[in-house]
């Protein structure tokens, strides 16, 4: 998979890019993603998370990064195994 | 669209609210702000999450949406020497380079003035500091909170001396979000001073010389007369030699603020308004010199008359009234005000959680009329590749910099 591709859920509305690419489908809503898709159907319960519009999110291995363009009901995997949001961890703070 | 800066690339390598809100400002009117973040840890103000005793969500983080709006995120890592060098590369492509770090973080990390120069010598260079960039505190940090309300006299000045101490600031980023407009103000005059005369110029903006310049006025007069003017502790009527100027308890709790400072030809109209038409036939408020010397006793009028009504009857019934005055409201009211709609000081942007879309408030300045359009602030890093690629930097390289961990 290129960097720069453009990924389409066949499920919901989400949207990706492709950062980092490793071996392995990725799948939104349980379904694998592709460059072409009109969504129809509804995502796997199990995988009905959503994904949130400007998140990076990653494998456990961060051999793949995905970059959320537009947000929607499903939620990312990488065979089958869900993928995590790459959060900024910054320091505590309080007013 | 207002966008009077379109076309004007700022580099924004700053933190919390005060300088990233003048690359704010720059975002609202048009200018494409790239903000540098700490790849892992993002803008330090990402985790002031407990704002004035309310908890934030991280998605909907209305203090890092207010300075930060309109703009991208880059995650860049300028403690590494290959950041550096990314960072000069974009710095060549940028008009204007913008930051708060401290002296002694901008020479070790090496984006002072002469090395963002050597990269672009063209570039105009903001700094935003809390004392400014003189001075044997020029390397000391600060925030509002202490640079801008507490050692500059206005705490002092708005504290009534009967209270057991200072006032806190009491509003987030209040000094922060003045003196970003400050900031904007002088990087707009530097570009217009390059275009003209082809000569950059690096500019300063310190919290405290925001307080200096708001308090300018007291301060001035403080100079002047030795005396320093301060607040009244709060009461129903005036506290000056002026009747008319003061605040004025209603039936129900609430407060109107007169601020007539100039009661010439308003004395009869006042009178009428507060349903008390008499007292304008009394020769102790016949005209201003003796309505000055009967302070006390038109105030007393006042007083009780604005006693009599709830709030909601002198919202209406002074809006005929011919001299200055104003209901005291909450921020929550204001919001609701036709005049704040009606000139569009709320602004809606996208919210990141996909939920109902964010308010925020929109720069003092508005052009040709328009309400303002523009973006959520970004996610820490959101733009990296998509910025670094516009700005020439093949994908074997943006791949190489992301996995030694100079970028994210």
């Amino acid at each position: 998979m290129k960097p720069g591709t453009r990924l389409k859920s066949t499920v919901c509305t989400t949207e990706v890019m492709v950062i980092r690419a490793g071996q392995g489908t990725i799948e939104c809503g349980g379904k694998p993603m592709a460059e072409a898709a009109q969504p129809e159907g509804e995502p796997d319960a199990a995988h009905a998370g959503g994904t949130l519009i400007g998140k990076r999110y990653i494998d456990a291995a961060e051999t793949f990064e995905l970059l959320c363009v537009k947000p929607g009901k499903g939620s990312l995997a990488v065979d089958g195994v869900p993928m995590s949001t790459k959060d900024a961890k910054p320091l505590p703070a309080s007013d | 669209m207002g966008k009077v800066m379109e076309g004007v690339r700022v580099l924004e390598v700053a933190q919390f609210t005060f300088v990233p809100a003048a690359g704010a400002i720059l975002a609202d009117w048009g200018a494409d702000v790239i903000k540098i973040e700490h790849p892992k840890r993002g803008d330090t103000q990402r985790g002031f999450l407990n704002m004035g005793g309310v908890q934030l969500d991280p998605l909907r983080h209305t203090l890092m949406e207010h300075p930060n709006r309109g703009k991208r995120s880059v995650g860049l890592d300028f403690t590494s020497a290959q950041g550096q060098e990314l960072l000069y590369e974009l710095a060549r492509q940028c008009d204007v380079f913008l930051t708060n770090y401290l002296p002694h973080q901008r020479q070790k990390y090496k984006f002072d003035l002469e090395h963002i120069r050597a990269a672009n010598p063209d570039i105009i260079y903001a700094r935003g500091s809390a004392w400014g960039d003189k001075g044997p505190e020029r390397d000391v940090g600060g925030f509002d909170g202490t640079a801008f309300w507490s050692r500059s006299g206005i705490a002092d000045c708005f504290s009534p001396p009967e209270l057991d101490g200072p006032l806190s600031q009491g509003m987030q980023a209040f000094g922060d979000s003045i003196g970003g407009m400050f900031i904007a103000g002088g990087i707009s005059a530097a570009l217009y001073h390059r275009e003209k005369t082809g000569e950059a110029k690096e500019l300063d903006v310190s919290l405290l010389s925001t307080a200096n310049w708001a308090s300018g006025a007291n301060l001035a007069q403080a100079m002047e007369t030795g005396v320093i003017t301060r607040n009244t502790m709060p009461q129903s009527g005036s506290a000056s030699k002026n009747p008319f100027m003061g605040n004025f308890r209603t039936s129900d709790g609430r407060t109107i603020n007169l601020c007539l400072v100039s009661p010439t030809g308003l004395i009869a109209d006042t009178f009428a308004h507060v349903g008390r038409p008499e007292a304008a036939n009394d020769p102790r408020f016949a005209d201003v010199l003796s309505l000055v010397e009967n302070a006390r006793a038109a105030s007393d009028i006042l007083v009780e008359a604005f006693a009599q009504k709830p709030f909601a009857y002198w919202r209406e019934h002074l809006r005929t009234m011919k001299g200055q005055w104003a209901p005291i409201l909450t921020l929550l009211e204001l919001v609701e005000e036709e005049q704040v709609k009606a000139n569009d000081h709320v602004i809606e942007v996208e919210a990141a959680d996909g939920g109902k879309p964010l308010k925020l408030v929109r720069g003092p300045v508005q052009w040709d009329h328009e309400p303002l359009e523009t973006t959520r602030a970004p996610q820490a890093a959101e733009h990296t590749e998509l910025v670094l690629m516009e700005m020439g930097i093949e994908w074997d390289r943006i791949e190489q910099l992301k996995s030694d961990g100079a970028i994210a």
